[in-house]
């Protein structure tokens, strides 16, 4: 659902950590029709200019917290992502991206189903791998986005 | 003479609400101004509101001013079940009845008189959370979603459960894609867009009228006992292993043999298109007959409203049997509320911003349709 839409086109950008731009960022939103329970989401197959972050090297800000990480956002089970607001995805990669055109695969992994469903058991033990195609919910394709990078000041910076 | 009601869910207006065209008042207001005297309003609790499950009081306040201001009555409130949200086990059926008693508690908050569940929400869960239904005069309503239809063994235990005890408070919420018996073009020009072939869909068309009159390898076939998401699951395992549990293998093997037989070297994604066949759930109108008193609210699932050719300002949805269930709940005596839902939303957005279809558009016509075969 809404594939084209879920991350905004001019929110990449780099971040800073310690004075030193420590990866990029861009602004998500959920690819269901309801919010969720924020534990239920797995992280993000990004790939970008070929280069694949795995969900270990990504954060996630929402609810106005410092971003976490998945491991934390694992825990927030009664915590709620709302269907109308936007979070961010941090991507550590030293040094940033360079300015102009890139290209995003994407996909988003969340643990939301109908139900009771035969994957239960296997996702507690071991949660699907982002861009696996399984946990994708409604966006079942991964998604290509051209996003330029945004060279404004980074509010966190 | 007895009279159905008309509402809207507004799952109806998820695509709006998302690009922020429209938020939850501006929603109530549509109800109110633009729908030729609908006055039912139907949330997703977790698409509707803030802070879920904690909203506050001062929403709630607000929420009961809207309500008066425009005229309008909080129908149906839908709720979901995540078995997963605990992440580090599957949650047992109590601990979803917990989160379901929670969910009837949102509702009364809200002034809501039904709580839809999923319709794969096993009955013990129900079960349990009723006592609190009954305290909070909320009727539990299980969705009898496609493919499973009015006759299956989820809608019979209900029956039981209700004959034997009593309650006046479970129930069910017929969605009306029980009586959807073609894909509707939109989904199929989505499926093209995606790879499918044409000759491909044409053949899922054709299945599905076979079905419809009783024809057909799938002549005989009944899945009604499991969901449109376990079918899939189960499907795609087929494809993979070429194993499958019993109760699938007869359906699975006719899609193939009706692939095969049409389509010389089918692809993987032409067996994926002729077996969404399987998705429809063969309801007749009169298969209501023996539930008229157990149906709590119904879903007016619907995918393309166009106009009836020669029949300016009158729409239909040409995938979806209307006239045949109203006419039949109109007979029946049936007060309760039909909610538009459109969900034909979706196969549109992979298309740009402008391409997108137009939620609240389809909806009008949904409910020019409602209210003309209801005779108001």
């Amino acid at each position: 659902m809404l594939d084209n839409f879920l991350v905004r086109k001019d929110s990449l950008m780099n971040f800073f950590e310690n004075g030193k731009v420590a990866g990029f960022k861009f602004a998500v939103r959920n690819a269901n029709y309801r919010g969720v329970f924020l534990s239920l989401h797995n992280g993000y197959y990004i790939k970008l200019d070929d280069v694949v972050y795995p969900r270990e090297v990504q954060k996630f800000e929402i609810n106005g917290k410092s971003p976490r990480d998945f491991e934390e956002i694992k825990k927030a089970v009664y915590e709620h992502w709302d269907y109308d607001d936007e979070a961010i995805v941090y991507v550590y990669k030293d040094g940033g991206i360079s300015s102009g055109k890139h290209v995003m695969e994407f996909q988003q992994s969340v643990l939301a189903a109908y139900g009771y469903m035969p994957t239960d058991e296997e996702w507690v033990k071991n949660p699907p791998v982002p861009g696996s195609g399984a946990g994708s919910d409604k966006t079942v394709h991964i998604v290509t986005y051209e996003l330029e990078l945004n060279e404004g000041i980074d509010q966190n910076g | 003479m007895a009279k159905i009601k008309r509402g809207v869910s507004f799952y109806s207006y998820q695509q709006t609400q998302f690009f922020k065209q429209l938020g939850l008042e501006g929603q109530i207001r549509e109800v109110s101004e633009n729908l030729y005297g609908a006055d039912g309003i139907e949330i997703l609790d977790e698409q509707s509101l803030r802070q879920y499950p904690n909203s506050s009081d001062e929403f709630v306040a607000q929420w009961h001013g809207w309500m008066e201001k425009y005229h309008v009555t909080p129908v149906t409130m839908d709720v979901f079940m995540d078995v997963l949200q605990f992440r580090d086990h599957v949650m047992s059926h109590h601990e979803c009845a917990e989160r379901l008693k929670g969910d009837i508690r949102l509702a009364k908050r809200l002034g809501f008189k039904n709580v839809r569940t999923l319709a794969v929400v096993p009955i013990e869960i129900l079960v349990e959370a009723l006592p609190v239904a009954e305290e909070l005069d909320i009727r539990i309503g299980k969705e009898i979603h496609n493919p499973i239809p009015l006759h299956g063994k989820y809608v019979q235990e209900i029956v039981d459960y209700v004959d034997n005890t009593g309650t006046k408070h479970l129930g069910i919420v017929p969605d009306w894609g029980i009586f959807q018996y073609q894909p509707s073009d939109v989904k199929l020009e989505w499926m093209i867009r995606h790879g499918a072939s044409r000759k491909a869909t044409e053949i899922l068309t054709q299945t599905c009228l076979d079905m419809r009159v009783g024809v057909g390898p799938l002549a005989d076939v009944d899945i009604s006992l499991v969901t449109a998401g376990n079918i899939e699951v189960n499907w795609h395992r087929y494809l993979k292993t070429d194993e499958a549990a019993p109760y699938f293998v007869k359906a699975f093997k006719a899609i193939v043999e009706i692939t095969n037989s049409n389509i010389s070297e089918p692809s993987a994604m032409d067996y994926d298109v002729v077996f969404q066949a399987l998705l429809f759930s063969q309801t007749r109108p009169e298969d209501m007959g023996k539930l008229m008193p157990y149906i709590i609210s119904i879903h007016g699932k619907f995918y393309h409203m166009t106009e009836i050719p020669n029949r300016p300002g009158e729409f239909e949805d040409c995938s979806i049997d209307y006239e045949g269930p109203i006419n039949y709940l109109k007979k029946a005596g049936y007060e309760g509320y039909i909610n538009s839902e459109y969900e034909g939303q979706r196969f549109y957005q992979d298309l740009p911003l402008e391409q997108l279809a137009d939620e609240v558009d389809q909806v009008r016509k949904h409910q020019e349709m409602l209210k003309r075969l209801i005779g108001e």
